[in-house]
């Protein structure tokens, strides 16, 4: 792990605002605290002496709340900060997305990808809060008390200085060697911990087989073996933690040790080494919280990672930019040329050439698998291709064309909003149109969906996706409808209205295109291409 | 706090005896760090007074043996505290899968998905930080502050009396305070980071849609106002929560100039010697360290306190209850092997009849194809044929009413293969043998070869072929057959397909289809397959229809 990626830098500035502040409070911190150590090893030794010390106690009073302040912002700062990098990141994660695209995404699982955008950026929480101010502190504040501590007391200063270089050199030494043990142990660790879930999981298959009673035993077996294997990885990464805190501890114990020797011979004053005593644990404290805290960073650090990867991906990646024209087209042809099409290494189109025309309705019928799908990802630019896609002698763009998905993906929100998906000034007599035309008249525009439709049936969910489609035709004046398995889920009366609405688009002047294997449909197409089973589909 | 909570929780708390070790320990290890300081302190004091040497031996070899002390106990604490709380979870499980066990596969009602047992699974595995990160660190910050004010007091009763004030004030507000402030502020935050996640899972899920209408833009603006709302809700808590961190820091100070401020004239005076002195000014700084676990402790507490709810809530749903029939003698004459009269079926927490009115008899030697659209009740049907779900009417199996059958005895007879068969993370020898664990292998394999996985097998690792998480090794057809394997192993006189074409590619599924209705036609054994799919007529004997029970009111 790296303790501080410069992609965070990069790509969330604010991180970079954050270790600023994070230094000065840090310098502000060390200030308090070598003030602190100072006047209570003066108070000590004036009480000792039976000095007055009315002003000491009065200076103890303001470091201490100065400090507490500064603590207060520190951790206000952290979490601050925290939260707004992580919405940075977010907020270039999600557009990141949207520029690589369905393409990418599809192959990619999705639940994965969201998780990464909720909880993986949440692990920075710790990342920020716990760790990096620690690690500032490590690089502003120990110098600062090592050199303190040398200026009054060189031995001591010597002392330190020798042990702390011991702490990384031996948290290495540690690491490497339980690096092997654990990686060993790993594969098991993940194995055994899986077993309670499919035990649980496959509870029916269990019970149908008369298997159910006998699990408890071996759960507790597993879980015991569970435990020594894992107590065994822990004996070995605790000794990372167990080095640290004893050469710290000795360390003081050391100076302590050696002050106390050269006040008996009186080489050394009573406030110095009371002074030079206090100071020696606050050098290895940020230390050893950098230590203590290494797991909750290297979590957020690695969700950090994830991000990164696809933010580096989208950089690199220009290709799938979205396309956009202003030019208005009317009745256009599309004439699809050569098209071939792969698809994670496998051949989804070969070679296809078809032509729609306006005023006319196209069907692309066919086996499933035969790639009809993806024949209009390749208009809408979802899918890479070798060949051409042209309409009207051009380029065919995205907004030339209205598209209803094969099985309808409907946001939350009413049945208007998702018709009128993408359109702010929403024309509430053209929503009803569209309904219409796609034999939804039937569906009450106000109606809410949740987020997965519920409420709504298939069959009705594919007519509010098809109104969406042809909202987008009616009220941008699209050329093009590509409708994907529009009638699957319909019954024969309500797919005949939907053939009528279509042959009504394709009577003034536009190009629709249909994917289906239904007669209804074919038997209206005015040209029906025959996309051919392939045979290397499995 | 619920019975069934409380019980979850007591559950995950180790027994006193394997509990009281790493305590110990941890307790150990923390006065050590108390010592370490006060003798320390003592130490030079005491030397700035040029002593004999002599004097001091004790104090030099106390502060080394304290420093290895905190050190080597911490060490052995961590240990001991983590076997007991892993040792811990193995009964856990066992408690949890022994509650859990009744309810499983229907008895949470329809919404039972996959991410609920996993949600489910994850939060009795957190459940051992009730030891580790909430029990042991308070009752070690309590102990050990409660051991350093009774040192100080017999010093010095007034130091000790201010020392215990302090430090109540310190626990009181890294406790309570902290706990009144980050848990309302986690209420406003939760619903805002709630809507965020789902607005970014339907973004991702709907992208192409997005995308295509030009709607994108508008919901990456939607996602920023989320963000923002919660961005600004969490640092409205960091400044809350930041005032603990604080208070405590300040506390601690003042605790200490406090001290000196009452031992000061106590050493004018000559109640006290000068090392005393020293040794009352600098306790609080260690005790105080040691008290700055318990927020953390508090935020833990938090989180266990969720999972045991969420353990707690699963578990105490009422086991499907099965209407007590009294079981009538079995009758004589000829009987149907399965005979269902005006049989209706309903999902725990239900409102409506998902199956109604279902009447099948069937023979020895019947093939009978159940078939019905979606929605119909088809798996509804197949899950109360095994006795996972209660029915309503008439269910005999050769003449004895079902209801009345402890539930095994109706899965002797009635066995399944489900939709999507569960097969265990572990080799096809394993998820074969939970059928019948007498089997050889040799048995194995020839009933591979009926299934006509012989050669898939081959081509693989024989019966050493792992499956993968969840089956995720093998296609939908494979797995089909490997519970065809199954079942045909249990050698169940009535055997339920449900679906067996659903994960199947189509142009598979008329094959597999075929391969199991003739590979289970056995002389006199019943089969029912439940599809809606077509079925070739010369495989059956016969095709019933399940028409939806929700045309009803």
């Amino acid at each position: 792990m790296k303790p501080l990626d410069p992609r965070l830098l990069r790509y969330a500035r604010s991180s970079a605002t954050f270790l600023v502040l994070a230094t000065v409070l840090g310098l502000i911190r060390t200030a308090c605290t070598i003030a602190f150590c100072w006047l209570l090893a003066q108070g000590i030794s004036d009480a000792v002496r039976g000095r007055p010390l009315v002003s000491t106690i009065a200076l103890l009073v303001v470091v201490v709340a100065v400090r507490a302040g500064a603590v207060w912002a520190t951790d206000a700062a952290a979490a601050a900060g925290a939260a707004k990098v992580k919405s940075q990141l977010r907020r270039r994660f999600m557009t990141a997305i949207a520029a690589l695209g369905p393409s990418w995404l599809g192959r990619r699982n999705r639940a994965e990808v969201a998780t990464t955008a909720v909880d993986g950026l949440e692990a920075l929480d710790g990342y920020f809060a716990l760790f990096l101010p620690q690690l500032v502190l490590t690089v502003v504040s120990t110098p600062l008390i090592v050199v303190m501590m040398f200026t009054q007391d060189a031995l001591s200063g010597i002392i330190v200085i020798a042990t702390l270089p011991l702490i990384p050199v031996f948290m290495i030494l540690i690491g490497w060697a339980t690096q092997a043990a654990q990686q060993r142990q790993w594969t098991t660790l993940t194995h055994l911990s899986g077993r309670f879930l499919d035990v649980v999981n496959g509870l029916a298959t269990l019970k149908i087989f008369g298997r159910e009673k006998r699990q408890e035993s071996r759960l507790a077996a597993v879980t015991e073996d569970y435990r020594s294997a894992t107590m065994k990885v822990l004996r070995l990464s605790f000794l990372s933690g167990f080095a640290l805190e004893l050469i710290a501890t000795l360390s003081v114990a050391l100076v302590a040790v050696s002050i106390g020797l050269r006040l008996v011979n009186g080489s050394l004053g009573l406030e110095v080494g009371l002074f030079v005593l206090l100071l020696a644990p606050e050098a290895f404290l940020p230390v050893r919280l950098v230590g203590a805290n290494y797991h909750a960073a290297a979590d957020g650090v690695a969700a950090a990672t994830d991000v990164f990867a696809i933010l580096d991906e989208a950089q690199g990646d220009q290709r799938s930019a979205p396309i956009t024209s202003s030019a208005r087209l009317h009745e256009v042809e599309v004439v699809v040329d050569d098209l071939t099409v792969l698809l994670s290494e496998r051949t989804v189109l070969d070679h296809l050439s078809f032509t729609a025309r306006p005023f006319e309705l196209t069907v692309l019928a066919g086996p499933s698998g035969a790639g009809k799908s993806t024949v209009l990802a390749a208009m809408l630019g979802f899918a890479g291709y070798d060949g051409a896609v042209t309409g009207g002698g051009r380029a065919l763009t995205r907004d030339a064309i209205a598209w209803s998905r094969q099985r309808p993906v409907l946001v939350t929100g009413s049945v208007a909003d998702n018709v009128a998906l993408g359109d702010p000034a929403r024309d509430a007599l053209m929503i009803l149109r569209a309904l219409d035309l796609a034999g939804a008249a039937d569906l009450d525009p106000a109606r809410r969906l949740d987020a997965r439709a519920e409420g709504l049936s298939g069959g009705q969910a594919e007519r509010v996706s098809i109104a969406r489609a042809i909202y987008r035709c009616l009220t941008r004046d699209c050329p093009v409808i590509l409708l994907d398995e529009p009638s699957a889920a319909l019954d024969s009366a309500t797919e005949a209205r939907l053939v009528e609405g279509l042959r009504q688009l394709a009577a003034e002047g536009r190009t629709v295109i249909v994917t289906s294997h239904r007669s209804a449909v074919i038997g209206a197409a005015d040209s029906v291409i025959e996309l051919k089973e392939r045979a290397d589909v499995r | 706090m619920s019975a069934e909570e409380r019980a979850v929780l007591r559950l995950a708390q180790p027994p006193l005896l394997r509990f009281l070790p790493g305590l110990g320990l941890g307790l150990l290890s923390a006065l050590c760090s108390v010592a370490l300081l006060a003798t320390s302190a003592w130490l030079i004091t005491r030397a700035s007074e040029h002593p004999p040497i002599l004097y001091l031996s004790a104090a030099i070899v106390g502060v080394r043996a304290f420093a290895l002390g905190r050190a080597g106990f911490r060490y052995a604490e961590r240990l001991a505290s983590h076997s007991a709380a892993f040792r811990q979870l193995g009964q856990l499980r066992v408690g949890v899968y022994t509650k859990l066990e009744p309810l499983l596969p229907d008895g949470l009602g329809t919404g039972t998905r996959g991410d609920l047992m996993t949600r489910m699974v994850a939060d009795v595995d957190r459940l051992p930080d009730l030891p580790l990160r909430v029990v042991q660190p308070i009752v070690v910050a309590v102990v050990t502050a409660a051991v350093s004010v009774v040192g100080v007091t017999i010093l010095l009763p007034a130091a000790g009396l201010a020392l215990l004030i302090s430090l109540v004030l310190g626990f009181v507000i890294a406790t309570l305070v902290h706990s009144a402030v980050s848990s309302r502020a986690e209420r406003a935050i939760a619903p805002l980071r709630g809507r965020l996640a789902d607005l970014i899972l339907e973004t991702v899920s709907s992208l192409d849609v997005l995308i295509a209408f030009d709607a994108i833009g508008e919901r990456l603006d939607a996602i920023d106002a989320a963000d923002r709302a919660v961005t600004g809700a969490t640092r409205r808590r960091a400044l809350g929560a930041g005032a603990t961190s604080a208070a405590l820091a300040g506390l601690s100070g003042l605790a200490t100039v406090i001290a000196l401020w009452i031992a000061i004239p106590a050493a004018a005076s000559g109640a006290i010697a000068a090392p005393t002195l020293a040794v009352i000014a600098l306790i609080p700084l260690a005790v105080f360290d040691v008290m700055g676990g318990a927020p953390l402790a508090v935020s833990a507490w938090r989180q266990v306190r969720v999972s045991a709810q969420r353990v707690a809530d699963v578990a105490e749903h009422a086991p499907v209850s099965r209407p007590v029939v009294t079981t009538s003698a079995p009758a004589r004459g000829h009987h149907p092997v399965v005979e269902l009269r005006d049989v209706a079926v309903r999902w725990p927490g239900a409102r409506h009849d998902t199956v109604r009115g279902f009447s099948l008899a069937l023979e020895a030697g019947d093939r009978v194809h159940i078939a019905g659209t979606t929605g119909a009740g088809k798996t509804t049907l197949a899950h109360a044929l095994v006795g996972f779900l209660p029915y309503r009417g008439s269910y005999t199996i050769l003449g004895n009413e079902v209801a009345g059958l402890p539930e095994n005895d109706v899965r002797r007879v009635v066995g399944l293969c489900e939709q999507s068969p569960y097969l265990f993370d572990s080799d096809l020898r394993q998820n074969l043998l939970l059928a019948r664990d007498t089997a050889t292998d040799a048995e194995l394999l020839v009933m591979l070869d009926r299934v006509g996985l012989a050669e898939w097998a081959d081509s693989r690792n024989g019966l050493d072929t792992m499956l993968g998480d969840g089956g995720s090794l093998v296609s939908g057809g494979q797995a089909q057959r490997i519970a065809l394997a199954r079942a045909l192993l249990a050698d169940f006189p009535v055997v339920v397909f449900d679906e067996p074409t659903a994960n199947v590619e189509e142009e598979l599924a008329g094959q597999l289809m075929s391969d199991i209705l003739s590979t289970v036609a056995d002389d006199d054994r019943v089969v029912i397959v439940i599809s809606h799919t077509a079925i070739d007529p010369a495989l059956v004997t016969r095709t019933v229809q399940l028409t939806p029970a929700t045309i009803t009111a």
